[in-house]
């Protein structure tokens, strides 16, 4: 059984759906990429993970996460609480917003290990200090020290991992930890993110819309579109053999090495708003294989290609 | 008064020994302190073409974007448009001069006055100009700019905060090209959206181009971008050029181009790379180093590299400050 089973998940704010129906696995040693375009549900997924929802009024609908035997839906706070930074553990895509200004970065990554391991302030300090090094971080002892202002993105981005990693937790869920980040800095972190997933036998849900980095670090892909899983597949599968056409475009998007230039082309139109999803497929609007029952007809998940894919006409068995 | 300078008509734009510094204090009594943001940058924008300039953040490529159409001034240093020495124009020679070259900004959420219609930003450039239009000739202006970005005129009515960020890049673009321009500056007008609308906008900058036979000076961070977009690559780090690539598809040489090039991933699984190579940071511009600025970061650096720092040398065009360039 996985590490982490999420099944037909559905999350509402006030009177609006904006998740319906996600299913998603990861299990020890893996990278699960959760993938999609802004506004398609990735971070909603990852606050409902977390039992963070209450704090944007969301609330779970319908549906079950299964972190490890435990039904996470419905736990009350304080349980939840005891998951979150030992089991658990949230890396955000701002540092600056995770970290507290008036405190050095040390302290603040002591206290996860104080707060959830029982160990002693110079235990935790010990510790603190070898997890620095583990990432790759030259001075720790220095680094310890200082406020987050003193430092760049790139190395408040790795003291955010250093957090998250303190509680000793089984399940990361980074949501676009190297987006605000320069490409060399994005790869040391990624890199850093495979190497902890390998030598550790972590479990790391990585959200993202860049299917770079998908292809890069990723084991498992879920696609997102409008609150739905669009596709579902190894890594391999879904860039060999995409089955849904977003899962197509969507890889279509970034250029590769030698791509001749005038063949980018983009996704026509824009992302629908969770006020304005379309009926049937949400992604009929912007389709370009979409046809008079996209419109209506809801596809549902289902099995393609060793994966699961929504699409009334799936690549491979489209006509014409 | 206008300098006119000999130089071959396929330059549109030229560069010289362009320096730019900028000072800050550590508190009010504090020390001051200078970094060069831009130092002693030579480019030659050739007509017709798409230069880009690339590099991470704190290397001074939006430094130097400014500098080229005098949004900031140069310290040294000579910007030439058609060979015409830009800072030697007059305050309105170089507004009637603004015409052939516009700007197109990162952040179209801040750089569209939210107060504004759609319709009112767009004709502002040609009231700046001091350009009188009737209404009907003024709708439609409109009408074909909207026609030229891919956007419906009706949405001319809207304000910003009622546009998707796509849509407000491109009226960043629709008003750039408002004044007929023939030299755009593009800095990072992708960065801050979607990848999918990311490709959407350089697809339409890519047919204005042909349509319009623009020229551009695109900055961005994307090396992987650049290489699709670009005709020739400017390479920068920490103020200065460190490699140009006279072809997107020249093979870069300077070890700072190369740890670019291998921090861009594929849309491949199956050209997955391994980064090692790859450690530690930009220098602090305030205090940089007497060598090479990249000989902290650099596997192939020598004592010669942290003490001298290396010219930029021309040979077939490739441009390369480098001692010991792997071969």
């Amino acid at each position: 059984m996985p590490l982490l089973t999420v099944r037909h998940l559905c999350v509402s704010i006030g009177h609006l759906q904006p998740l319906d129906g996600i299913t998603l696995e990861v299990d020890k040693g893996q990278i699960l990429g959760v993938v999609g375009e802004s506004g398609s549900g990735k971070s909603l997924t990852a606050m409902a993970i977390m039992g963070l929802l209450p704090l944007i009024g969301g609330a779970i609908s319908a549906g079950s996460i299964c972190f490890d035997g435990t039904e996470l839906v419905g736990l009350d706070e304080r349980a939840y609480r005891a998951m979150r930074g030992q089991r658990l553990a949230l890396i955000t895509q701002n540092p600056m917003t995770s970290l507290d200004p008036m405190r050095t970065v040390g302290a603040q990554i002591d206290q996860v290990a104080l707060l959830h391991l029982g160990l002693s302030a110079a235990q935790a300090r010990a510790r603190t200090l070898e997890l620095l090094g583990q990432l790759r971080i030259p001075d720790a002892a220095t680094v310890y020290q200082q406020y987050p202002h003193q430092m760049s993105g790139g190395m408040k981005q790795r003291i955010v991992i250093a957090m998250a990693l303190a509680g000793d937790p089984d399940l990361i869920v980074a949501d676009e930890p190297t987006t605000a980040l320069d490409v060399t800095i994005q790869a040391q972190i990624i890199q850093i993110l495979v190497d902890l997933v390998h030598q550790r036998g972590l479990a790391l849900i990585l959200i993202t819309h860049d299917m770079g980095v998908v292809a890069q670090a990723c084991d498992k892909v879920v696609v997102l579109y409008g609150g739905r899983v669009a596709e579902s597949n190894t890594v391999q599968n879904i860039f060999a053999k995409p089955g849904h056409p977003y899962t197509r475009a969507l890889i279509g998007c970034i250029a590769q090495t030698g791509q001749v230039r005038g063949s980018l082309k983009g996704i026509p139109g824009v992302v629908p708003s969770v006020a304005d999803f379309a009926s049937g497929c949400r992604y009929h609007p912007r389709c370009d294989h979409a046809q008079a029952r996209c419109q209506s007809e809801v596809p549902l998940l289902q099995a393609n290609n060793a994966g699961q894919v929504a699409c009334l006409f799936p690549e491979g068995e489209r006509r014409g | 008064m206008a300098e006119r300078l000999n130089t071959t008509p396929t330059k549109l734009l030229e560069v010289r020994g362009l320096t730019r510094t900028f000072t800050s204090r550590n508190g009010l009594f504090g020390k001051k302190r200078v970094m060069t943001a831009v130092a002693d940058v030579n480019l030659d924008v050739p007509r017709g073409q798409v230069t880009g300039v690339v590099g991470e953040s704190g290397c001074g490529k939006s430094t130097l974007a400014r500098l080229v159409l005098r949004l900031l001034e140069a310290d040294q240093g000579q910007v030439l448009f058609e060979g015409v020495d830009l800072a030697s124009l007059s305050a309105s020679a170089m507004r009637r001069l603004r015409q052939r070259l516009q700007f197109v900004f990162q952040d179209p959420y801040s750089s569209i006055d939210p107060r504004y219609t759609i319709r009112a930003a767009l004709l502002e450039p040609s009231l700046v100009q001091g350009e009188k239009l009737s209404t009907q000739a003024a709708t439609e202006r409109i009408n074909s700019l909207m026609a030229m970005v891919g956007l419906n005129p009706s949405l001319a009515q809207s304000y910003p905060h009622q546009l998707s960020g796509g849509q407000k890049q491109r009226i960043g673009i629709a008003r750039a090209l408002a004044l007929q321009p023939a030299f755009l500056v593009l800095d990072e007008p992708t960065a801050s959206l979607d990848v999918s609308i990311q490709a959407q906008i350089i697809a339409l900058l890519e047919k204005l181009r042909q349509e319009l036979g623009l020229t551009y000076l695109f900055i961005s961070h994307d090396l992987g971008l650049v290489r699709y977009f670009c005709d020739r690559i400017v390479v920068m780090y920490l103020g200065r050029i460190v490699e140009v690539l006279p072809s997107a598809d020249t093979p870069p040489r300077h070890p700072y181009t190369i740890a670019l090039m291998e921090s861009t991933f594929e849309p491949d699984p199956t050209k997955r790379r391994i980064i090692t190579r790859l450690s530690g940071e930009i220098p602090d511009a305030f205090n940089p180093p007497p060598g090479c600025a990249y000989a902290a970061r650099c596997p192939h650096a020598s004592d010669r590299c942290r003490s001298e720092r290396p010219a930029l040398v021309q040979q077939d065009g490739h441009e390369l400050a480098c001692h010991h360039p792997p071969t």
